[in-house]
């Protein structure tokens, strides 16, 4: 054996360079995965494409649709306290080392919602990275939720057919519309009980082996 | 614990000059310690006679490349923390260029005329004195050269990114290279060393 190896010092060092930038080959030394952003993707997202308002949500889970799921990326205390019915609980931590706990789909629209702007926009791009194109923020984050579904302010001369869609979805969310009051903007009034439209959450579905085409 | 200790808050401003002034210490000793306190030694690379600067630079890249590379995948080293000087490409070959013809003319470059100095020699002192005369020619000029020395801005670059390969291949290739030029470098040693004690020419002195 020894005698397959170099005698001198200068040689040892030599051969033990070459075995580790040989191992080097097989080694990433960023931490993390490391993934690529289509570009273009993003600056369209500027355009308001990587949002969905609130009103439009809610119009999508009435309408039955089973290719939207919802991940509230808030603590599991407020979760527990409130959140959209059929959302699943995904604190961004999680996210960001085990996606693969949640079985989401490429071809799902995945709306995020949070009670930090920032954090639900770090997510979003975390999704994005992952190759999730169909993620989308939710316009406004929970506020916008419960302004503009649970609690709407309609001003004096609504549409009467407006006034009425209005308050059926208030009303199969668990809220109330608010004629000719304002926007509730702070906690005066109570959230709903999260049980209240329990038919729209998804059923639990298998993980399917594989994703894509 | 993970590196750079300075960036992740180990230690502070003032602790980070005693650390900076202890691998000062280190360098300087290492630079001496592998005779570049000798001119003769330094310039003999731009001749073929000596070629200790070649092997100790491509032994300094193909460590330290080793080192970040392992340490990072370890975990014990953030990459993307550590400064990368940016590139501005024709700048950088023109202010190369300088250094080069300064380190053939002085025989030092800029840390080994210090090493050089501190070990006593005339021309070491000599040649930080230039530099900073050089240094304060540059600051007077700087008003006159600011647009090209901002110019051709690539912003920091490493090879992987450059040729899109994976850091390992860059890194197996480095290492390759480094070796090749070590045995080239021997080699051409051995033929300059066998030349000059042919019959029939002459004979360099003995430095």
């Amino acid at each position: 054996m020894n005698r397959f190896l170099p005698k001198s010092l200068e040689g040892k060092l030599a051969l033990a360079a070459l075995c580790l930038g040989f191992l080097a080959l097989f080694g990433d030394p960023y931490r993390g995965e490391t993934v690529k952003l289509p570009t273009r993707d993003l600056a369209w997202s500027s355009q308001q494409a990587d949002r969905i308002g609130a009103t439009e949500l809610a119009d999508r889970l009435l309408s039955g649709r089973t290719d939207t799921r919802m991940l509230d990326l808030r603590s599991a205390a407020a979760y527990a306290e409130y959140h959209i019915p059929g959302a699943e609980n995904a604190p961004l931590a999680e996210l960001g080392t085990g996606i693969g706990e949640y079985p989401l789909y490429r071809n799902e629209t995945v709306v995020l919602y949070g009670d930090d702007a920032v954090a639900t926009a770090q997510a979003w791009l975390l999704l994005q990275a992952r190759g999730f194109r169909g993620s989308v923020l939710l316009d406004g984050g929970l506020d916008a939720w419960k302004n503009q579904v649970l609690f709407p302010a309609l001003p004096e001369g609504t549409a009467p057919q407006t006034v009425a869609r209005a308050k059926a979805v208030a009303e199969r969310f668990g809220g109330q519309a608010r004629l000719g009051g304002a926007a509730v903007g702070d906690a005066a009034i109570a959230m709903p009980k999260v049980e209240a439209p329990a038919a729209v959450a998804p059923a639990a579905r298998k993980p399917k082996r594989k994703e894509g085409c | 614990m993970s590196a750079p200790w300075f960036k992740l808050g180990l230690f502070g401003d003032e602790a980070s000059l005693l650390v900076a002034f202890l691998i000062g210490i280190g360098f300087g000793f290492a630079l001496e310690h592998a005779g570049f306190g000798s001119a003769r030694k330094l310039t003999g690379q731009f001749y073929f006679t000596d070629m200790t600067v070649f092997k100790v630079m491509f032994t300094a890249i193909v460590t330290a490349g080793l080192g970040v590379f392992f340490l990072g995948w370890m975990g014990l080293l953030d990459l993307s923390l550590i400064y990368m000087a940016p590139t501005f490409l024709a700048p950088q070959i023109v202010g190369g260029l300088l250094l080069g013809v300064g380190f053939v003319v002085g025989g030092y470059c800029p840390g080994t005329s210090v090493v050089a100095m501190a070990t006593g020699r005339i021309d070491g002192l000599a040649v930080v004195l230039g530099l900073f005369a050089g240094m304060f020619a540059f600051g007077e000029a700087f008003p006159a050269i600011e647009g090209f020395y901002h110019s051709t801005a690539l912003g920091p670059k490493t090879l992987p990114q450059v040729l899109d390969l994976p850091y390992g291949v860059v890194l197996f290739a480095v290492v390759l290279i480094a070796l090749g030029g070590f045995a080239g470098a021997t080699w051409v040693e051995q033929r300059m060393a066998a030349r000059d004690r042919a019959p029939g020419e002459a004979v360099e002195e003995a430095s």
